[in-house]
């Protein structure tokens, strides 16, 4: 579970994000949606702990990202924006190693991420290195990452950019599978097909505030919109920024 | 805490040894710069040993075959015909004539005396010249019976008192000079690769998202990179050690001889430059934002190590500057080459001094990556 209240930060003369607060729940994908320049990054920088908030707080699970950031990372995976692979290690040795970062073993280490690979189906790529790899290749690598100490947030900072149908796909069998399994999944987006599909709750955000949240169609209910494309731009206000 | 570290240290070290241009560059330094020294040494002492015939033109040789003669036996030779060559010594058409009734014969030296490259040759047939003249002199007075020392009422004789060592204190300076020099150079390319590359990447940002403090980070950063120093440091030293008897010291008065003890010595005092090594390329390349930009900070702020190490080599202010880092641990070497005693009270002076300005650096890089405007770029 990831609790956000009232979070506010200023950087140089923007305000980025100007209290904030939302809640995503263990078992469900939460979606945060909004144009380019809403603050979503910001926002899950705050998250991890990487930004000081000005004001307000980040809650994962029961843990204050300010005041225990390291338990508090623990019950955290980033898929960030870009991968931020190594070309020179292999899948193998890359998901290894963050899982030692996390705080496993090493032989904890080892077992949790041939398990990992396994269940991403990608054995086959493990023990290449990095160099060359295609968009796919590369996301599942940085998902192997985020997933391996098995973390109950996972939180993905747009992870559809670049990838093919098929990856997609990929992408949103495995975050379902993590939702099944009971995890927290926070994805952040402004592409409005890959939140209908998969959210069960949407965070759409603008100008740092959370304007409305909800499941898709009761935005759409909200905005009496057929789809959740015309229900964001009647929700901004503008259609300024949703290019994806 | 120790498994953070050891994990991030590991891969440090694992993308190192594959990053196959870097390990590269650094060999080309480790390997080629003693080699390229011993080259350069080797071309000196032949040249100073085997001083180069002079060859000049002379004009009307026919009329003074004995001091033509004279001139040849030391080293000046009359050049070919159709040799041009831009010193020019003329024997004047009287020479004989005067010569034989004890008249002063002429000999004209023609050259363009602004040249700075004819200076040295110009004075050596000027001093020859005089010689020959002094040689006559005395001949002539034996023969009317006169002690020729009566000409000489001073006499002074050169005593060199620079011993063979302190005449190789320039060549001692050079050779640990390249030694010390390939802490820094040795493990640059990695250096900025684990620092600045990781931001080029956007790897530090996911790093600092897991449980890893930045003290950690740094910590296990500087620790790759002053370990590949000190492998770089190691080669140089066994490759120095192994070129260096090639060099004909022996027609130099002195030897230049790299002992295990001097590797292993030189292996510990360079333990300290290592860490600020790795201090002072983890913090400037952190600074910048690519791997280029890196680079350029870098070229410019190795200029310092490079100066401290340059006064020793030509003995610039030595008696302060042996006090200080990187400065006193190679006037240790060089003392240590000559077999003199090591000034323990400077080496650890400057030791303390390095340990202390590597700690400094590395505590103001972790300071800067605790700055969210310098992780983002903000």
């Amino acid at each position: 579970m990831i609790k956000v209240t009232n979070i506010s930060k200023k950087i140089g003369d923007v305000q980025a994000l100007d209290g904030l607060s939302f809640k995503a729940e263990n078992g469900k994908i939460t979606g945060i949606l909004g144009p380019n320049g809403a603050g979503k990054t910001t926002c899950l920088r705050t998250i991890f702990g990487l930004l000081q908030p000005d004001n307000g707080t980040a809650f994962i699970d029961d843990f204050n990202i300010a005041v225990d950031p390291v338990q508090a990372k623990q019950q955290l995976g980033l898929f960030p924006d870009p991968c931020g692979l190594y070309d020179r290690l292999t899948p193998r040795e890359y998901t290894e190693f963050f899982a030692k970062l996390s705080g496993m073993t090493g032989e904890q280490a080892k077992q949790a991420t041939q398990e990992t690979l396994q269940q991403l189906n990608m054995l086959e790529i493990a023990d290449r290195r990095c160099k060359g790899f295609s968009q796919g290749q590369r996301m599942k690598t940085a998902l192997a990452q985020a997933i391996v100490h098995k973390p109950s947030n996972i939180i993905l900072d747009e992870p559809t950019r670049g990838l093919d149908v098929m990856s997609t796909r990929l992408l949103r069998d495995i975050l379902q599978a993590l939702k099944e399994a009971g995890h927290c999944v926070v994805f952040s987006s402004h592409v409005m097909q890959e939140v209908a599909a998969l959210c069960d709750h949407v965070v759409v955000m603008a100008k740092g505030k959370v304007i409305a949240e909800g499941a898709p169609s009761d935005l759409c209910n909200m905005t009496n919109k057929e789809n959740l494309e015309e229900a964001f731009i009647a929700l901004i206000g503008t259609d300024e920024g949703i290019a994806a | 805490m120790i498994n953070l570290f050891k994990a991030m240290y590991t891969k440090e070290l694992l993308d190192a040894s594959r990053d196959k241009r870097s390990i590269m560059a650094g060999l080309y330094y480790a390997v080629g710069a003693p080699v390229l020294f011993c080259v350069l040494f080797m071309a000196i002492i032949t040249k100073m040993v085997t001083p180069d015939t002079l060859s000049i033109s002379i004009i009307n040789a026919a009329a003074a075959p004995d001091l033509v003669r004279y001139l040849e036996n030391n080293g000046i030779e009359a050049a070919e015909e159709n040799d041009k060559s831009e010193i020019t010594l003329v024997i004047d058409g009287d020479y004989a004539h005067q010569m034989n009734s004890g008249k002063p014969a002429q000999v004209f030296l023609q050259a363009d005396y602004s040249k700075d490259s004819l200076r040295d040759s110009l004075r050596k047939v000027e001093r020859k010249l005089n010689e020959y003249s002094g040689n006559i002199a005395s001949l002539r007075l034996i023969s009317r019976g006169v002690d020729p020392t009566l000409l000489r009422p001073v006499e002074f004789q050169v005593q060199d008192s620079a011993t063979p060592d302190s005449k190789g204190s320039m060549i001692y300076g050079i050779a640990t000079l390249s030694i010390i020099l390939s802490v820094f150079f040795g493990a640059m390319n990695l250096a900025i690769d684990t620092t600045a590359g990781e931001r080029e990447r956007n790897s530090l940002a996911l790093l600092l998202s897991h449980p890893i403090s930045v003290t950690q980070l740094i910590l296990s950063k500087v620790a790759a990179i002053a370990t590949l120093s000190t492998c770089a440091l190691l080669l140089v030293l066994l490759v120095s050690k192994f070129a260096y008897p090639m060099v004909p010291w022996e027609e130099m008065g002195f030897s230049v001889s790299l002992s295990y003890e001097f590797v292993v010595f030189s292996l510990i005092i360079g333990f300290p430059i290592a860490l600020l090594a790795a201090g002072l390329l983890v913090y400037v390349s952190f600074m910048a934002k690519s791997f280029k930009e890196a680079q350029s900070y870098l070229t410019f702020v190795l200029f310092i190590p490079i100066g401290l190490s340059m006064l020793t080599t030509y003995n610039i202010a030595v008696e302060k500057v042996k006090w200080l880092p990187v400065a006193g641990q190679q006037s240790a070497m060089i003392e240590f080459i000559k077999g003199n005693a090591i000034m323990w009270p400077e080496l650890l002076v400057s030791s303390f001094a390095t340990m202390i300005l590597a700690i400094g650096l590395i505590i103001m890089a972790g300071r800067m990556l605790k700055s969210e405007k310098v992780v983002f770029g903000l």
